[in-house]
């Protein structure tokens, strides 16, 4: 199930709510939202479920261990057994095909691939397993006594299917107490159609822009035809994806959770590393956490970590070389950035590092798109007019000036501007006592907007399938 | 060894990693107050600090720490000279 969906937002979730509201205990919540969060995965994988249920009680098991046999060689292996685990469950699941593919081409060897589909979300939540396990080995938290609250953690829907990456320590003393707040719950539906808003009324009219030029063979496409599809679909993702976090996190607050932000207005960064400050920051804090220090390389262990983080986060996307490749990509500039110090970096004029960063990350989400090395090749070609293609042709202007509100919307959403005008709003006491009601005002139009919308969505992708 | 002495060496292997000579740091000093200090200059620091004080941070505590304060009582207790 995705939260894009009418089926979702007007059964679903009411009848969630309902229920939860209908419970008085801390135990029965969370009994509530356990059944909720395993029927919407089930949903669309209904033999998945059991996966993900086996994932919860194999690790909760092993970090009750970790705690009781802490002083001795135990608690070691149990954190050993536990990686090999999840990381072989996604071996399995996510990389077999890749692997198989991989071994036939170098060693002309001939293995079947082995045909199995990937379980939604298992990226996401393995990855939640595994920050919990070595917490609990760091002495970070302590292992959770009930499977419940531990199943509740690992299924839990608003995180379930295309993260945030939720850290067990940020909402472990949530699953143990928790209320809802009246301020919670207004935000929490706010964020939560907010994110729909730009999942439904931004994301997936981009996507419908750059799928015309993407969608077949690209080499006819004009240079600025290229161009313009590509920061069409940089921009596509980043609504999709904050999008999703965005109700994730409202979701969250519904049910009196808070999760850490997940996006941070990316695109008003001045360098490739504060742009991977700000982008899926729950990702790039687990690598940090959980990889970037591992005492493997020696003495050269700075880049040699850097490079080995960005290989994972590429590989992490999906499996397939154009995502290592796009990881390795982001992994040289920030590498660079490194070689020239801040120092340096801090003398550069503002507008030059703009152009360099936006030149950098729109062409890496090129990258991200054209998994097959061919296409990716003509992309190349195409940016700078190396296929004889034309600088500009009448498709990119018609297609311009079909959408030129909605480009303008998302150029404007992507920069903190109603962040900013909120603020200044709030600011001003004259209108403090209308921006209640426009806030309202202003959810009931984007929730009926984006509802009429999926009603007759022919275009509603969820992009995360791969993860 | 004492903690001032250790806050003495710390502080010159700081200004040594981060190249500026009037780096004054103390106990409560964090990633936040040294503008050079990331995620990935925190190895070469954690290298430097180690090599000097003959001593290894396990990776729990190199993810860990919060702030000088914290780095200095981990030495304390390991340092070989």
């Amino acid at each position: 199930m995705v939260f894009s969906s009418l089926f979702f937002l007007y059964l679903f979730l009411p009848l969630c709510m309902l229920s939860y509201a209908a419970t008085k205990t801390i135990k029965s919540r969370n009994t509530v939202l356990i059944i909720f969060s395993l029927i919407f995965y089930a949903w669309g994988e209904p033999l998945y479920v059991l996966i993900l249920i086996l994932s919860a009680v194999v690790n909760y098991i092993l970090a009750l261990l970790i705690e009781r046999y802490r002083d001795g060689t135990g608690a070691k292996a149990a954190l050993v057994f536990s990686l090999v685990f999840n990381i072989g469950m996604l071996g399995i699941f996510k990389y077999s095909g890749f692997i198989a593919e991989n071994i036939n081409a170098v060693f002309s060897a001939d293995i079947e691939p082995p045909d199995i589909r990937l379980p939604i979300g298992i990226s996401f939540y393995t990855f939640q397993i595994i920050s919990y396990i070595v917490d609990c080995y760091w002495e970070k938290v302590h292992a959770q006594k009930s499977f419940p609250k531990f199943l509740m953690y690992v299924s839990l829907f608003p995180q379930l299917v295309a993260g945030p990456i939720v850290r067990y320590s940020t909402i472990e003393s949530e699953i143990n107490m928790r209320r809802t707040t009246i301020d919670d719950l207004s935000s929490g539906i706010t964020r939560l159609i907010f994110g729909l808003s730009k999942k439904v009324i931004i994301a997936n009219n981009l996507s419908t822009i750059v799928d015309s030029f993407f969608g077949s063979e690209i080499k006819g496409l004009s240079v600025m035809g290229t161009w313009y599809a590509v920061i069409l679909y940089a921009m596509q993702i980043y609504f999709d994806f904050s999008g999703y976090s965005d109700m994730a996190i409202g979701l969250g607050r519904i049910f009196g959770f808070h999760f850490d932000e997940n996006f941070n207005y990316p695109f008003i960064c001045r360098d490739v590393s504060e742009f991977w400050q700000r982008w899926h920051i729950s990702l790039g804090t687990f690598f940090r956490d959980y990889l970037l220090y591992l005492p493997l390389f020696g003495k050269r262990r700075k880049y040699a970590n850097l490079f080995l983080v960005w290989f994972c986060t590429g590989l992490w996307h999906g499996a397939s070389w154009n995502y290592v490749l796009w990881g390795l990509y982001f992994g040289l500039f920030i590498f660079i950035e490194q070689l020239v110090g801040k120092k340096r970096m801090k003398k550069i004029p503002i507008a030059v590092k703009h152009v360099y960063n936006k030149l950098v990350i729109i062409i890496g989400f090129g990258i991200f798109y054209f998994e097959n090395m061919k296409e990716l090749g003509n992309f190349f070609k195409n940016l700078i007019g190396l296929n004889g293609n034309k600088f500009i042709d009448s498709f990119v202007t018609i297609s311009l000036e079909n959408n030129l509100y909605l480009i303008i919307a998302a150029v404007l959403f992507c920069f903190p501007v109603a962040k900013a005008v909120g603020q200044l709003v709030q600011k001003s006491r004259r209108f403090c006592y209308v921006t209640g009601t426009a806030q309202v005002a202003v959810n009931i139009c984007l929730l009926l907007c984006s509802s009429l919308l999926l009603v007759d969505a022919t275009n509603n992708p969820f992009l995360y399938f791969r993860f | 060894m004492n903690m001032n002495e250790i806050m003495e060496r710390l502080n010159e292997v700081f200004r040594d990693v981060f190249d500026d000579k009037r780096l004054v740091v103390d106990e409560y000093t964090t990633a936040d107050d040294i503008e050079d200090w990331d995620s990935l200059e925190h190895i070469n620091l954690i290298a430097a600090v180690e090599q000097e004080f003959k001593m290894k941070f396990k990776m729990k505590e190199v993810s860990g720490m919060k702030n000088v304060g914290e780095m200095a009582e981990i030495v304390r207790e390991r340092a070989k000279r």
